[in-house]
């Protein structure tokens, strides 16, 4: 494999220089290295975006809105609607038609030299992408959840560590301030010892009943959106609604474990451990092609006595988002601005100089280009990553055998289960396979 | 206690030497007799009602026998207009009372026989309009708790409702009792850890049914366990969510009413409704012991769909495994789920999960058996399985059709070891 740290050796190397004589690399204002209020352009981070549905193209727009930190120079998708939409986007931000296109991620990964890639794929494709944009030494920003098995998340996270490579999960929330805020007073124990934390995750929705077999739409290749998962006929779905049906997705549940359960591990100290049992139930749709579960609840402890319950919005006092519970109140955050407490004053507390300050960026796509820069570790790196999603894959497999699951979460591993144990990973159709690491 | 006398007068016309014999067939036929006679004794009252009468009573029945846990009689009133004297169930025979019923009064010395009755432990439940009915009765108020037509009122008591998750206790005048025009609607768990609903989804989608609103009463020892949004775009919607399920308890009486379930031909959407029919199974044996054995079944229905059941039972296993073999895409995928939750609901189970696998390899073996079923029934024994379906699968990774999938079991199988 050809060695491609260059680039972003160079632009570290010019941050340092054009920043004098500091030792440790110093984030710059790009608007102070180019011309009319651009980074230079060898100072600029370029980047591909594979997967430029709806959440690839809206992420793509949150990087060009970072006035001209970011280049992006290639596409790839399997829609070539989706392409042509993406592609118009990008070139005329940068004012030529030279955004190249791909129909094959690989083809992307041999072809381009980048800084960094853009990832925003369907769950079941995220093993095999991610740890191929990594072993080509790519910074990565990458969707969540970060993968659909166990499994996979394991061989993500050891490409990143062997790759040594910049690692932003797209957990935005992390860079709001109602988030950081509620998990700062959780944390440093202003609602008393956190010993219980409610995630509440959207309820599912409708179905759509059963539909026949249906004509693939010429701008798509069916075969390689369905990829390593087993092969299926066309029947009306693919983008956005991939998330109800568990050969792609584990549905709501999944989908936003990458928000909530990973803000609740951010507020009580859960970031880099899992739970060591869980137990619970799902409510699954009787009839239909979407099959993921549409109601959830269930409960996770921990080594320490902390017990976290993960459940639908519905069956929860607060609803949606995270709630931490102390010795003497609560503390809950949820988007929309949400930093309610059991008693106002909880609010106001004001965090000591000698007490625990989480990590803060107010700019989700900024923190991940400013990180490639200096070198740092993101907000939402990828074992904090790896861990959120673990606890719902781990709710997954507790729903589908209907037992008590326990796991070690040092060894990653499910305890006297041989069953559930083989839940942990979905076999790939060939040719496809892991990557190794 | 009839069975014993009876069972003593024979035994004493029979001589000696029969005696043993005699025993020892009355022993087998008390074991059998008491498989039929052990479900709780009902009595539905039908009979006259603004409603089909004819098609729900025998539903009810049916719905209620199918639990094993009722025995069912249906007993009909005078036609409207007729000698109500001549009504006088014996309540005290009975353990449960299901009222579908919404008529001329009784007679006096009826009602207070179905009183007394209530008062001492007796059971009831209120199914659909029989929350219309006796609007000048006031203890049969009480015990249905809220009520609706009939010239209600708000002499009759509040408005009950929610409105943003809080109980509303709503003393306006106005009528009693409205209905938007029939629609599918999401039913609404309001309190999740009561016997009845315990186990049950939040939110569920109820068959094309009337969704009763305004409805107004004493509510005196009332609970609301779900309530469903009458939403205006349906016409005559409050934009309330209004009281779907209810339970409440008059002297030591216990009685489950339940708004839902208008009958139409066959039953229609709302009666075949598994969610109609589940909540009233739970709701009958409540009203008997004041607890719910019941499990509940996979195919309770959730917020994404309606489920019906068009003969308002639920498949077994064996049915479904039947069933499944001629699974094609496009179909109906309700066997499926059936086979999966008896697999959950095996856990732990070791003898049982074997048995559920042998049978799996044996449909997927089956010649008859449609490649799509096979597909299906290779992922769930990809994780379930032992060496017992490695050898099975095997043999499929050959079969051109089903490679992917047969490698998808193996690759799998083979992971946990």
């Amino acid at each position: 494999m050809t060695k491609k740290t260059s680039r972003r050796e160079f632009i570290m190397r010019s941050a340092a220089v054009a920043a004098g004589s500091f030792v440790i690399p110093q984030i710059i204002p790009s608007t102070a290295l180019g011309m009319g209020g651009k980074a230079s352009p060898a100072n600029r981070i370029v980047m591909a975006t594979i997967g430029t549905g709806s959440q690839g193209t809206s992420d793509m727009k949150d990087f060009l809105k970072l006035k001209g930190q970011v280049q992006f120079v290639a596409l790839c998708d399997v829609d070539k609607k989706h392409l042509e939409n993406a592609k118009s986007i990008v070139d005329k931000e940068n004012n030529n038609n030279d955004c190249r296109i791909y129909g094959d991620f690989r083809e992307l990964l041999e072809k381009e030299k980048l800084d960094a890639v853009l990832i925003a794929l369907p769950d079941h494709w995220h093993g095999i992408i991610y740890t191929a944009a990594v072993n080509h030494k790519l910074n990565v920003y990458g969707e969540k959840p970060i993968c659909r098995t166990i499994k996979d998340g394991q061989t993500i996270v050891s490409a990143v560590k062997k790759n040594n490579i910049i690692w932003q999960t797209g957990s935005w929330q992390r860079s709001l301030f109602n988030f950081r805020r509620g998990a700062e007073l959780a944390i440093n124990g202003r609602v008393g010892k956190v010993k219980y934390v409610e995630v509440g995750l959207p309820d599912g929705g409708r179905g759509i009943g059963t539909p026949p077999v249906m004509d693939v739409p010429p701008e798509l290749n069916w075969e390689m959106w369905l990829g390593p998962a087993l092969k299926v006929p066309y029947r009306g779905v693919s983008h956005w609604d991939w998330r109800w049906i568990l050969d792609y997705s584990g549905g709501q549940m999944t989908d936003w474990a990458g928000h909530h359960i990973d803000i609740a591990n951010w507020g009580t100290g859960l970031e880099h451990t899992g739970p060591v049992e869980i137990a619970g139930r799902g409510v699954y749709p009787p009839e239909g092609l979407y099959n993921a579960p549409v109601e959830y609840d269930f409960l996770c402890k921990y080594a320490n006595g902390i017990e976290m319950r993960v459940a639908n919005a519905s069956r929860l006092p607060h609803r949606m988002g995270t709630t931490w519970y102390g010795d003497h109140g609560w503390v809950h955050v949820d988007r929309g601005d949400v930093l309610t407490a059991s008693d106002p004053n909880i609010l106001k507390e004001v965090i000591g100089d000698n007490e625990i300050h989480l990590y803060k960026s107010e700019n989700h796509y900024q923190n991940f280009i400013d990180c490639i820069r200096s070198g740092k570790e993101t907000i939402a790196p990828v074992e904090v990553a790896y861990r959120a999603i673990s606890v719902a894959l781990l709710g997954e497999i507790a729903m589908t055998t209907g037992q008590t699951i326990k796991w070690d979460p040092e060894k990653e591993i499910i305890i006297d289960n041989p069953r559930a144990g083989r839940l942990l990973s979905r076999p790939y159709r060939a040719p496809w396979t892991l990557p190794t690491v | 206690m009839d069975f014993a006398n009876c069972l003593k007068k024979k035994i004493y016309k029979m001589k000696k030497q029969y005696f043993i014999y005699i025993v020892l067939a009355a022993l087998i036929a008390l074991t059998f007799s008491c498989k039929k006679e052990t479900g709780y004794k009902t009595l539905i009252i039908t009979g006259q009602n603004n409603h089909d009468w004819q098609t729900s009573s025998p539903i009810l029945k049916k719905i209620l026998d199918e639990t094993g846990l009722f025995t069912c009689e249906i007993m009909t009133t005078p036609e409207k207009g007729g000698d109500m004297s001549a009504f006088k169930p014996d309540f005290s025979h009975y353990k449960l009372v299901v009222i579908d019923y919404n008529g001329d009064s009784w007679s006096d010395r009826t009602n207070s026989a179905f009183l007394e009755y209530v008062s001492n432990g007796g059971g009831v439940v209120i199914y659909h309009a029989a929350d219309n009915s006796f609007p000048g009765w006031k203890e049969y108020n009480e015990m249905i708790g809220l009520g609706g037509w009939g010239d209600r009122n708000e002499k009759a008591g509040p408005y009950i409702y929610y409105r943003h998750d809080s109980l509303i206790v709503d003393n306006s005048p106005g009528r009693g009792g409205n209905h938007g025009k029939r629609r599918e609607y999401i039913v609404r768990t309001r309190i999740t850890d009561h016997p009845i609903t315990k186990g049950l989804p939040v939110r569920w989608m109820h068959g094309n049914d009337e969704l009763y609103s305004e409805l107004r009463g004493p509510a005196k020892n009332m609970q609301i366990l779900a309530t469903a949004f009458a939403d205006s775009a349906a016409g005559g919607g409050t934009m309330r969510d209004e009281p779907m399920l209810m339970t409440i308890t008059f002297g030591k009486g216990r009685i489950f009413h339940t708004t839902m379930g208008h009958a139409d031909k066959d039953g229609g959407p709302a009666m075949q409704c598994a969610g109609f029919i589940v909540t009233l199974q739970r709701g009958a044996e409540w009203a008997v012991t004041g607890d719910v054995t019941q499990k509940v079944p996979f195919d309770f229905p959730t917020a994404a769909a309606v489920v019906i059941r068009p003969d308002f039972k639920e498949i077994s296993f064996e049915d479904a495994l039947e069933n499944i073999k001629t699974y094609e895409i496009g179909k109906s995928t309700k066997n499926l789920l059936c086979i999966q939750h008896h697999i959950t609901d095996l856990a732990g189970d070791e003898k049982g999960l074997l048995d559920a696998e042998k049978a799996l390899v044996e449909v997927l073996l089956n010649e008859k058996t449609s490649i799509e079923a096979k597909k299906l029934l290779l992922r769930e024994l990809s994780w379930i399985g032992t060496d017992y379906s490695v050898n099975a699968i095997k043999d499929l990774t050959k079969k051109n059709e089903l490679k992917d999938e047969a490698d998808f079991a193996l690759a799998r199988l083979q992971s946990g070891k």
